[in-house]
């Protein structure tokens, strides 16, 4: 039966996984202190109480100034499993805000993370990962990454991780952005052979990144030459006939940065690239229709491709009437539409 | 008067519930458990024993009396107190020793009092309590049968033991339990006295007369219900026996009797607090905290995909744009480079131009500039004598030296030959003036006679006859010198003869090859 007084003892623990946290202010002091506990208990329930308060921003920029981030630090070395995988999971929610990713750079948590890319757990790479693919998310952490020369393991890693899928998505992320920035170190570490073998893949997702990372890449000067040189173009052409629209999309990209050189130029229209690019010039995704487009206005500057391509301009002529709901999308296009049919048209 | 305790303790049983039986409501708590008299009997020594045991039916009256202090002595659990009060004690004991011969006769007490007789004397009794005998007849036999100890049930207030007045001026005597001897004697005699007294009371009394002869006295019984009356008392054996090597049972949980009033309350439905109204805030809060935390999570996610939907977006018109300026710059490169290589060709073209005209004039000048060559070449070599006659030049390189080197040679040796003699014709002055010096004792010897022996004589001779002069002068510069000589070594002299040897030979090189010539011309005449 129920007592009128309360009880002397301590309320009931419900959740018994996660350690009680003070209330208030004091919440995150006293977790930075169960973090350093040396029982590995309490250690492991602070983690993921820690995992739940992170979610509020202002949490993670009260635990920065308290200096939880060294803590982190330390605990990313801890021997027992679960905890590095907490402690990840920590460091990956904090990745998604940016006054967490700011955290990031100035506490120089990439290197730690980084001695954990050969954890034998998966979930522990799992969490590095993603924490990577959002650290990447702004130019600064990505040029945090490559200034780390973490590309080449990176790129390593993307062969080496086949049981995961997943894991080649996060990482594909985090390279697609990472080579937005700099591509020469990863041109160094033979990303396109591994590119262009990813493009083979079975699922649709690795295909599409695998493509937008071969773009990113042939922005480059030495890209272009490398993705011709190992000739990737015949795979990204036969790409251009994928079910998947956004994997159409990202090859007809990639194309357009790999024809700005002659030698791309001509492997593509060996490969019979201009078939398939006209035909994704219907297609209902605008930003395929942009790379398709320019990716023809490219080859219409060989002369063997303006042969062919005179035939087709009208459907450029339709396209440059065309209207669409954004405006920007809209001009983009019509611009695109318009050049080419003047490079097409272009008599010396 | 034996004891039977198995009998004894039975008895006390029997005694025992039918006491718990009258107690059990009134007094405070129940001791079901416990039998504290068959507990006490064993015979408990330090305690306090029940020094009493009162006859079950006799003192039932006295029990009701003292139902307060019985129920305090056997209803209090381990520790009974002598609730009776000393004065009640001797009373009851009275009582019990108040021997109704027809009343069952107390074995437990007999058996009780021989215990505790037994026992360590921690108590001091005025009259000890002591077992009666088992096989009392129920009913006295005679009056005239004495008692033991003359006991009067009297008044306690008559009582001398009983003491009165202020106690503290008392004299402490001798302690009652341990009677002086004296005191002890005259007890003793106020006993025989007491019984003696008694006895001639008794007899005086009236009695029954004494049966007619022939008759005899006959005990009959009158009332109503006949009585069967036996002058032993039925005894019955019981018998108990407790389980060997049976444990002690666990001490049962005690839970004492309750006490003060009980009380109960009902809450009846809806009285206290509305359950649904109340936990409206409650769960609120609960519902509330989940679902910001959950919302929190959400909007993250969705935050972070419409950013990268709308980066996305981003990049690729941004890609797009990239695409046709990285076209245009490509355009751009190539134009370049076209007219790089045209620009470079057309110099190139330019140049081999230039170099070919100029190649064609320094050819014409340098043809004109050679035409002359020819000739001015052969000109200068004749002029250097390049050009030359091989008889005239081999009769100029080979014949001419070789007749120089044997003109040469003849003249030196006319010239050695002039020396030698000089050297001769010197030794021979020198020799004469030393011996002119030394004295007129040495003879002149014709030394010199000796000496044309030597080689080169025509020569010399030839010379001598020719240049008399000139050797005499010679000499004389030798004779100058003589004492010069004489002091200095054959060395010297040979040195200086060889000086002179050599401007003679410088002198007469000239003399050696006219000579020669007009030797050479006398024998080639």
């Amino acid at each position: 039966m129920a007592h009128s007084q309360n009880s002397l003892e301590l309320p009931v623990n419900i959740n018994a996984t996660q350690i009680t946290t003070a209330y208030g202010h004091r919440a995150l002091p006293k977790l930075k202190e169960e973090l350093q506990s040396e029982d590995l208990q309490t250690r492991q329930k602070a983690l993921m109480a820690l995992c739940d308060l992170m979610h509020d921003p202002e949490c993670i920029y009260k635990a920065m100034n308290i200096g939880c981030m060294e803590n982190l630090k330390a605990l990313l070395k801890d021997s027992n499993s679960m905890v590095r995988i907490k402690t990840t999971e920590v460091l990956y929610i904090t990745a998604s805000h940016s006054v967490g990713r700011y955290a990031f750079l100035e506490h120089d948590i990439v290197l730690a993370l980084s001695f954990l890319l050969n954890d034998p757990s998966p979930v522990c790479r799992g969490n590095l990962y993603k924490a990577y693919m959002q650290l990447v998310q702004v130019p600064r952490g990505a040029q945090e990454i490559i200034s780390k020369g973490l590309i080449s393991s990176l790129v390593w890693k993307l062969q080496v991780e086949v049981e995961e899928e997943e894991f080649q998505e996060f990482i594909l992320d985090t390279l697609v952005l990472c080579l937005q920035e700099d591509a020469t170190e990863a041109l160094g570490s033979n990303v396109v052979l591994v590119l262009k073998q990813k493009l083979l893949s079975a699922n649709q997702n690795i295909r599409s990144k695998a493509a937008r990372a071969l773009l990113n890449v042939s922005i480059s000067r030495e890209g272009k030459k490398q993705v011709c040189h190992f000739d990737v173009i015949p795979i990204l052409v036969h790409l251009l006939k994928d079910p998947v629209e956004h994997v159409k999309s990202n090859a007809a990209g990639a194309l357009m940065f790999a024809t700005v050189i002659t030698e791309g130029k001509y492997a593509a229209l060996e490969a019979q690239a201009i078939g398939p690019l006209l035909e994704l010039l219907h297609s209902p995704m605008t930003i395929a229709r942009l790379n398709a487009t320019k990716a023809l206005t490219m080859l219409a500057e060989a002369p063997e491709g303006r042969k062919a391509l005179q035939t087709h301009v009208p459907t450029f002529r339709a396209m440059e009437v065309e209207t669409y709901e954004k405006p920007q999308v809209a001009e983009a296009l019509q611009r695109a539409a318009r050049i080419a049919i003047s490079v097409i048209e272009f008599k010396p | 008067m034996t004891v039977r305790p198995a009998k004894a303790a039975s008895l006390a049983r029997n005694l025992a519930k039918r006491r718990r039986t009258y107690l059990g409501g009134a007094a405070g708590r129940s001791q079901e458990p416990e039998v504290p008299c068959a507990a006490v009997l064993p015979g408990k020594p330090g305690d306090r024993n029940y020094p009493e045991f009162r006859p079950p039916d006799r003192t039932l009256g006295c029990w009701a009396t003292d139902a307060a202090p019985a129920a305090g002595l056997c209803g209090a659990g381990s520790e009974p107190s002598i609730a009776p009060t000393s004065c009640a004690a001797p009373t009851c004991f009275k009582a019990k020793l108040h021997r109704k011969r027809g009343s069952q006769p107390l074995d437990m007490a007999s058996a009780l009092t021989d215990r505790t007789s037994r026992a360590p004397s921690t108590y001091t009794y005025t009259s000890r309590p002591r077992a009666l005998p088992c096989q009392r007849s129920r009913y006295r036999d005679s009056l005239t049968q004495p008692d033991e100890e003359p006991m009067h049930y009297g008044n306690i207030m008559y009582d001398r033991r009983v003491i009165r007045g202020n106690t503290y001026a008392l004299q402490t005597g001798p302690l009652l339990g341990q009677p002086d001897s004296l005191e002890l004697q005259r007890q003793q005699e106020a006993r025989k006295r007491a019984l003696a007294r008694k006895q001639a009371q008794e007899q005086l009394r009236p009695q029954t007369p004494e049966p007619v002869e022939g008759r005899k006295h006959v005990d009959v019984q009158t009332e109503l219900y006949l009585e069967e009356i036996a002058d032993r008392i039925i005894e019955v054996d019981m018998e108990c026996q407790t389980d060997a090597f049976l444990d002690r049972p666990p001490t049962p949980l005690f839970i004492p009797a309750k006490t003060g009033k009980d009380v109960a309350t009902q809450i009846l439905e809806g009285e206290l607090f509305d359950f649904d109204l109340e936990v409206k805030p409650v769960l609120e809060v609960l519902v509330g905290k989940t679902i910001e935390q959950s919302l929190l999570e959400v909007m993250e996610e969705e935050e972070l995909a419409n950013l990268r939907a709308s980066q996305r977006e981003y990049e690729e018109l941004r890609n797009s744009e990239r695409a046709e300026v990285q076209r245009l710059e490509e355009q751009e490169r190539r134009h370049r480079e076209e007219k790089e290589r045209r620009k470079k060709q057309q110099w190139e073209i330019m140049h081999k131009h230039n170099e070919t005209s100029q190649k064609i004039a320094a050819r014409a000048f340098a043809q004109r500039y050679l035409a002359d060559l020819l000739p001015s070449v052969f000109g200068s070599l004749r002029d250097s004598g390049y050009f030359y006659d091989p008889i005239e030049r081999d009769i100029e390189i080979g014949f001419l030296p070789w007749l120089m080197n044997e003109v040469e040679k003849t003249m030196e040796y006319s010239m050695v030959g002039r020396t030698v003699l000089d050297m001769l014709i010197r030794e021979v002055v020198e020799k004469r003036l030393c011996m002119y010096e030394h004295g007129e004792d040495t003879h002149q010897s014709p030394e010199p006679e000796d000496e044309p022996g030597g080689p080169g004589a025509m020569t010399e001779s030839l010379e001598a006859s020719e240049f008399p002069e000139q050797s005499m002068s010679q000499t004389r510069e030798l004779l100058l010198d003589g004492d010069y000589l004489q002091r200095t070594t054959y060395d010297r002299r040979s040195s200086q003869e060889r000086k002179f040897m050599e401007e003679r030979e410088l002198l007469g090189q000239d003399e050696e090859t006219a000579m020669r010539k007009s030797l050479g011309e006398e024998e080639l005449s």
